[in-house]
């Protein structure tokens, strides 16, 4: 018998069948070789996904911000600048999901919102998203010592404006996206904006920049932009404005100054105001430029371009004389003065603002033709080219259509309407002998040519007419200015209410100063005065007369009134002699 | 042979190792120049910011309060003035 050893008993062989170690051995090279193909895949073809990603891990695009240019006055003084703020961005793939409660916490407080919303806002898909927009520096350098991964800090810019109420409405504002919405912001929005610029980072795992890949685009910033406007006038315009629009309880009001010599608007002021730096109140009826953008009936202040238009006729002189009377029908309405008058002269029709004389002037010596020249010559129908959104043209209807009763009251200012920059605007042909100047709103100091409505001889006779107006016997005596002679027409319209004439009111003065040697036009108006006269010549005027003194003192210019001029010693008045006009020259040191 | 290979190789090892410096310089490089970069755009922005302080403390509105409210003056008036004429 064969010995049979105890590890070796023929019981406990297995007999396994040849085909299940083949089996094992091909799923095993299987195996190996799929994990063989990945790797080769990853390393191979599919390698550029891969890489992507990683990159995608270290790199970021980073902004390169370009700053919005400044606005400057004409001094060269700064109306509108950029400082820097900061944004809070999260990156999203980088903020860890299981951030510490107190740092997500502080982080909420920090921006203001509650934890809740940051949390969401933390989860969402996007790769990038804004926490919190031009976030104060102290702030924002508090969030940088949370030291949070994925947390990032970018530069922006926030816009200032030092004037604020004063000249809001001559720079306007932008909105959050540094994008101007109003005013000069607005309208030169293509020069004024800087064309951020891009680059490619690599970060680590805090955010820091460690190499910079390249630069897609260079930034580009914004350029500045000097206005013809002067600060210090237009707050004195703005400010004079104010008091009168308190002091006779009025809706509100508006004042024009514009430098007859180059053509340049030296203020623009209206009031109720808004504080262009205060982004909550920047909505409603405050915003609006109503010099600019509200048409009114300019009432008496078109009679001297009715009576310009006679003279230049040759039809009338300053010294004819006219019946006047108690009223004058033409129509179906009769045509009345506020005070009777018998007999005067066309140069009495303008200083005593008679609506009769100025529709008999028109009825009597005119044609619709030569009354709709002269209207439309000095700029009303037509909206003036300074780049302000939402300027008027006023309505000037074509003279075929006026019936006689048009004809007459259009004389005296009634049935065609304009704003007050018009208003201004068309003075500067009495101050530049006959011309009407080109308007800008940028600095430009030189004398400008303009186009020639009226004789020189006509602004001449004019120009003595409206002084009248400011001296005893005159319906604005209010609008003398302190050492200044000066000339203008007042101005009182009923305010068209829904279809009709109600008992509210507009009071104007437009003029022009110093008569000698015409400077500056300027032209007034209060809506709505209430509590007391409604008057041009006792509310409109003496805004006039404050803008004017100053204004003119501001200028340099040399008082030409020797009525209340006296020397301050007894060898009569001092030797006069024009002081140089010095235009402050500050160029920005950038 | 041997000493080609060899030349080649300590050529090749100069070359890695000067590469790692340079990358190495290049980084010290580039971080210095960031800061210089944050540095300017920081002097840039106290510059506006000063200017923007000087311009809202010498806004017309404060003038004239100050020289109204606390230095007592009074405007200019054509009464009080002597104007003066350049000699010729």
């Amino acid at each position: 018998m064969r010995p049979v050893g105890f590890s070796t008993t023929p019981n406990l062989v297995l007999r396994l069948p040849m085909w299940r170690s083949r089996l094992m051995l091909f799923l095993l090279f299987f195996v190996f070789m799929m994990l063989l193909l990945r790797a080769f895949w990853i390393q191979g073809p599919g390698n550029a996904f891969y890489e992507a990603k990683g990159v995608r891990g270290t790199q970021r695009e980073l902004e390169l911000p370009a700053s919005r240019g400044k606005i400057l006055d004409r001094n060269g003084q700064v109306i509108a600048t950029s400082l820097e703020a900061k944004s809070v961005i999260a990156y999203n793939d980088t903020v860890p999901d299981d951030l510490a409660t107190d740092k997500v916490q502080k982080l909420a407080s920090l921006l203001q919102i509650s934890e809740s919303d940051l949390r969401r806002k933390l989860k969402e898909e996007r790769k990038q998203i804004f926490l919190k927009r031009q976030v104060d520096p102290e702030v924002a350098q508090q969030i940088k010592q949370l030291e949070i991964p994925g947390i990032g800090l970018n530069n922006e810019y926030r816009r200032f404006y030092p004037e604020g109420e004063a000249m809001a409405h001559v720079v306007g504002f932008t909105n959050v996206n540094d994008i101007g919405q109003e005013g000069i912001e607005y309208s030169r929005e293509d020069q004024l904006a800087g064309h951020a610029g891009q680059r490619r980072v690599v970060v680590d795992r805090l955010g820091r920049v460690v190499e910079e890949v390249g630069i897609d685009r260079l930034p580009q910033n914004g350029k500045d932009l000097q206005l013809s406007v002067d600060s210090k006038i237009q707050y004195i315009a703005y400010n004079a404005v104010k008091n009168a629009v308190e002091d006779h309880h009025a809706k509100a009001g508006s004042a024009v100054v514009i430098d007859t010599q180059t053509g340049e608007i030296l203020a623009l002021a209206n009031f109720p105001s808004y504080n262009p730096n205060d982004r909550r109140y920047l909505t409603g009826e405050q915003l609006r430029n109503r010099a600019l953008t509200d048409m009114f009936e300019p009432g008496s202040t078109i009679k001297p371009f009715t009576v310009s238009a006679a003279l230049e006729k040759g039809s009338i002189t300053p010294s004819t004389s006219m019946t006047i009377g108690a009223s004058y029908l033409v129509g179906k309405k009769p045509i009345t003065d506020t005070h009777p008058n018998g007999v005067l002269t066309i140069a009495q029709v303008i200083q005593k603002s008679s609506n009769i004389g100025a529709a008999k002037i028109a009825m009597n010596y005119l044609s619709p033709e030569e009354m709709w020249d002269m209207y439309s010559a000095v700029g009303f129908g037509q909206a003036p080219k300074i780049g302000f959104r939402g300027a008027v043209a006023g309505t000037l209807h074509p003279y075929e259509k006026w019936v006689a009763s048009d004809q007459a009251r259009i004389a005296f200012g009634y049935g065609l309407s304009g704003s007050l920059f018009q208003v201004a605007r068309a003075y500067t042909i009495f101050a530049r002998d006959g011309e009407l100047v080109p308007i800008t709103i940028e600095r430009s100091p030189e004398f400008k040519p303009g186009t020639r409505v009226i004789s020189a001889k006509t602004a001449l006779d004019m120009r003595q007419m409206l002084e009248t107006v400011t001296q005893p016997g005159g319906t604005a005596v209010k609008a003398q200015a302190d050492g200044y002679r000066v000339g203008g027409k007042t101005g009182t319209a009923h305010k068209l209410v829904g279809k009709g004439y109600g008992n509210k009111y507009l009071a104007y003065f437009a003029g022009i100063a110093p008569i000698s040697a015409p400077r500056i036009s300027v032209a007034v108006m209060i809506d709505e005065p209430t509590g007391g006269s409604y008057y041009g010549g006792d509310v409109a005027a003496p805004v006039f007369s404050a803008i004017v003194g100053e204004t003119l003192r501001t200028l340099n210019v040399l008082p030409d009134s020797n009525g209340k001029q006296t020397a301050l010693d007894d060898k009569g008045p001092a030797e006069i002699h024009t002081a140089s006009v010095q235009t402050q020259h500050v160029v920005s040191k950038r | 042979m041997n000493r080609a290979t060899l030349t080649l190789l300590a050529l090749l090892l100069i070359c890695a190792l000067s590469l790692v410096a340079a990358q190495q310089r290049a980084r010290k490089l580039f971080v210095a120049q960031e800061r210089a970069q944050i540095e300017e755009r920081k002097l840039n922005q106290d510059w506006l910011r000063l200017e923007y302080e000087q311009r809202n403390l010498s806004k017309s509105a404060r003038i004239r309060d100050v020289a109204r409210n606390q230095l007592r003056m009074v405007p200019i008036s054509p009464e009080r003035t002597l104007y003066l004429k350049e000699a010729q």
